[in-house]
């Protein structure tokens, strides 16, 4: 299949995401020092070109299962951002009523099933999701076949796991691999590499060798590429997406990338010495939300003008829901114990 | 020859792993972070640099598979002490440690044996929530060959910690999060502890209480506001999980008129008070003259959100008005609650600790 680059009104969409989410999370850091939202906190600024170029798409009807550091992941996919924040402060009008904070995201109607931070918790999830996805589509296919004579069913919904690269270590990753590939799941692996798990660099957790071609020798249909060019994600993402829908099987994405702020928590850590010198610096000339607008401007798709409104309508957006979520209610306490049971 | 000096509990685990790796040579320091800036809420501080990283290092993220490869380390004659920054995280390595550690000295008729520790964290406050802090300690202490610790004390988590790695057993070595910050003396030169009984932290005539980890300081405050008010209560760690020291408290009902409040930082389905309570009915049942107390958490995971979390975490003021009624006195009951408030945010343990994890 051909593979496109994006047209101009998907670059542009590209970046509105991406500027979007950076500055939900700026706003969330600011805002952090108030200590009213008490709960662990993973930003992903340095990230937002995977959650964006991936969901871009995505229809409502596919879902994203998502892990820790799921805020771009939970927006890019269309999730409610005054509900996140809701969250975050802890009251009952959040994502999850109060009960999950930013480590516990969902919102159903945008198809956003979960983000939980046990590492690897949700990747066999995303499979049975995509397993039940396949089983529904085959009964479809079949019902339809009788009543419209051999008309093409129409194609999958997919199921899309993000996940890091310290979580490609964890026992569970492979035998969710190894299970997507024996049923030909509709479901795409996306490997979000920072290189870092908490403060612990790859080499001293992995061999030198590429955590896609793994995903490979289990038989999936494999892409690696630069995460930080949104262009490029949206461009590996469309075909791996389409792949999907038509029953291909499962897909797998190594992106390559950086977090900029602490593993945890609102500020920077690099005095902390475990990146290596300048690593972090390369890394944030390197933006994607720099490059892409370099690319909108050098095609002229766009002009600083433009940027500059774009950039006051999202900070006005990201003010009234914080105005909207500040204005929460406590959950009650009694109303802890509901929901233990269905 | 006593040499007490006073330390956090934080700097006591330290001290003991930073003396258990000049003791023993095969011992091994591992765990997602061991080494990284953080030093697991630096108890892991500079102990790469002294002893180097081969012998102290982080490792994949991958807990049941390192369990495993520990256990196996360990079979070889290593001494393994694999560290989880929180409780949770070792649930994934459950397998190995309830199938083979724990079993492997029984099932091959005591030809081969698995000193191993494994140091867990259990999380408290600042939004934890559901997945990072759970109290996992009864469900373990129900597997037979493992030894389960909780020690609560900067002195009891030294000895523990040199005891623990210096036993041939797999040993589940438990410490609450909230615990790392508080000073205790700690006397290095007391001989090798035995992982086993409870420790005595008040002594009184009045009524009896039984905590475990965390718990036993919200006891031990109880127990001092109460006796201002001329109420005298005895105060045991249940430092031991399993095996749990029921003769200690037995012994203390004797001369407490078989008063009894447990206290307990887990679950009230979940609660080793239970183990505690049915093993006395069966051995020492006369000596429970009133229906005793569990103090324990609700039935339920923890909810992220500060302003029910806070509700959630039963602690002195519970313990302290269980007694009141237990003893007739409840009419003392408001004001000791009054003096054991406190004006630091429930989800904080000091100060200090101003999250994220
Ligand atoms: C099973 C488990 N082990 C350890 C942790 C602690 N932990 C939280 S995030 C994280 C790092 C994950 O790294 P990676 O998967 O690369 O994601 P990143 O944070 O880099 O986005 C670790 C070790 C956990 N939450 N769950
Ligand atoms: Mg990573």
């Amino acid at each position: 299949m051909t593979v496109m680059s994006p047209a101009p009104a998907d670059l542009k969409h590209l970046y509105y995401q991406m500027l979007r989410i950076r500055r939900a999370e700026e706003a969330i850091a600011r805002r952090y020092a108030e200590q009213q939202m008490r709960c662990p906190t993973h930003l992903c600024i340095g990230e937002e070109a995977i959650a964006v170029g991936v969901c871009a798409h995505l229809t409502a009807q596919d879902k994203v299962f998502s892990n820790h550091r799921g805020h771009g992941h939970y927006l890019a996919k269309g999730g409610d951002l005054p509900r996140l924040l809701a969250e975050l402060y802890g009251y009952a009008e959040g994502c999850c009523g109060g009960r999950g904070g930013s480590m516990h995201l969902t919102d159903l109607e945008a198809g956003f099933v979960a983000s939980t931070p046990i590492v690897g918790g949700t990747v066999p999830l995303a499979a049975g999701y995509a397993w039940a996805e396949q089983m529904k589509k085959s009964d479809a296919a079949q019902g339809s076949a009788s009543v419209a004579g051999g008309r093409m069913p129409e194609a999958t919904n997919v199921v899309v796991i993000f996940f890091g690269d310290g979580c490609f270590e964890e026992g569970v990753m492979h035998e969710t691999l190894n299970f997507a590939v024996l049923k030909q799941l509709p479901l795409l692996f996306i490997c979000e590499n920072n290189q870092y798990s908490v403060m612990t660099p790859l080499a001293e957790r992995q061999p030198k060798r590429d955590i896609y071609k793994i995903a490979a020798a289990h038989g999936l249909n494999t892409f690696s590429g630069d995460g930080n060019r949104a262009d490029e994600v949206f461009q590996l993402a469309q075909s791996a997406v389409t792949n999907a829908r038509n029953g291909l099987g499962p897909q797998f994405l190594e992106l390559h990338t950086h977090r900029w702020p602490e593993h945890c928590g609102p500020n920077e850590d690099d005095d902390l010495g475990y990146r290596s010198a300048g690593e972090l610096a390369e890394w944030k000339l390197r933006c994607p939300l720099l490059q892409t607008r370099q690319m909108l401007l050098g095609l002229q798709l766009s002009n600083d003008a433009e940027l500059v409104q774009m950039d006051a309508q999202l900070t006005e957006e990201i003010e009234q829901a914080f105005a909207w979520a500040l204005q929460g209610s406590r959950p009650t306490i009694d109303s802890m114990r509901q929901h233990l049971y269905a | 020859m006593r040499d007490v000096v006073m330390m956090s509990y934080g700097e006591a685990i330290r001290a003991a792993l930073d003396d258990a790796l000049a003791k023993f040579p095969e011992m091994l320091l591992i765990g997602e972070g061991v080494p990284d800036p953080k030093t697991i809420f630096g108890t892991t501080q500079g102990l790469r640099e002294k002893y180097g990283a081969e012998r102290v290092l982080d490792m994949p993220l991958a807990e049941n598979g390192m369990t495993g490869i520990c256990i196996g380390a360990a079979l070889a004659g290593m001494r393994p002490v694999l560290v989880h920054q929180r409780i949770d995280f070792a649930l994934l390595s459950v397998d190995q440690l309830v199938n083979n550690a724990a079993k492997w000295h029984y099932m091959f008729d005591g030809q081969q044996q698995v000193p191993l520790v494994i140091r867990v964290i259990i999380g408290r406050g600042w939004g934890q929530g559901p997945q990072h802090s759970q109290s996992l300690q009864a469900m373990f202490a129900q597997v037979p060959g493992l030894k389960v610790v909780m020690p609560t004390t900067a002195g009891d988590a030294y000895h523990f910690m040199l005891a623990a790695i210096a036993d041939n057993n797999p040993v589940l070595f438990i410490e609450h999060r909230w615990l790392h910050h508080i000073q205790g003396e700690v006397d290095k030169h007391c001989p090798m502890a035995e992982l086993s009984g409870a420790a005595l932290l008040r002594q009184g005539t009045e009524i009896t209480l039984a905590a475990f980890s965390h718990m036993s300081i919200e006891a031990l405050k109880a127990a001092t506001v109460l006796a201002s008010y001329g109420i005298d209560a005895e105060v045991l760690d249940m430092r031991c999980v399993s095996p749990l020291d029921v003769e200690s408290v037995a012994a203390s009902l004797a001369k407490t008129g078989g008063k009894l409040v447990i206290a307990d930082c887990a679950p009230e389905l979940a609660s080793t008070g239970h183990q505690l309570l049915s093993k006395l009915v069966l051995t020492h049942g006369h000596h429970l003259q009133q229906v005793p107390r569990l103090i324990a958490y609700p039935n339920h995971p923890v909810p992220t959100s500060h302003f029910v979390a806070n509700h959630y975490y039963p602690g002195a003021e519970q313990i302290a008005s269980a007694v009141l009624d237990m003893l007739d006195r409840s009419e003392l009951t408001e004001s000791v609650i009054g003096a054991l408030q406190s004006d630091l945010p429930k989800d904080q343990p000091d100060r200090s600790f101003v999250g994220p994890f």
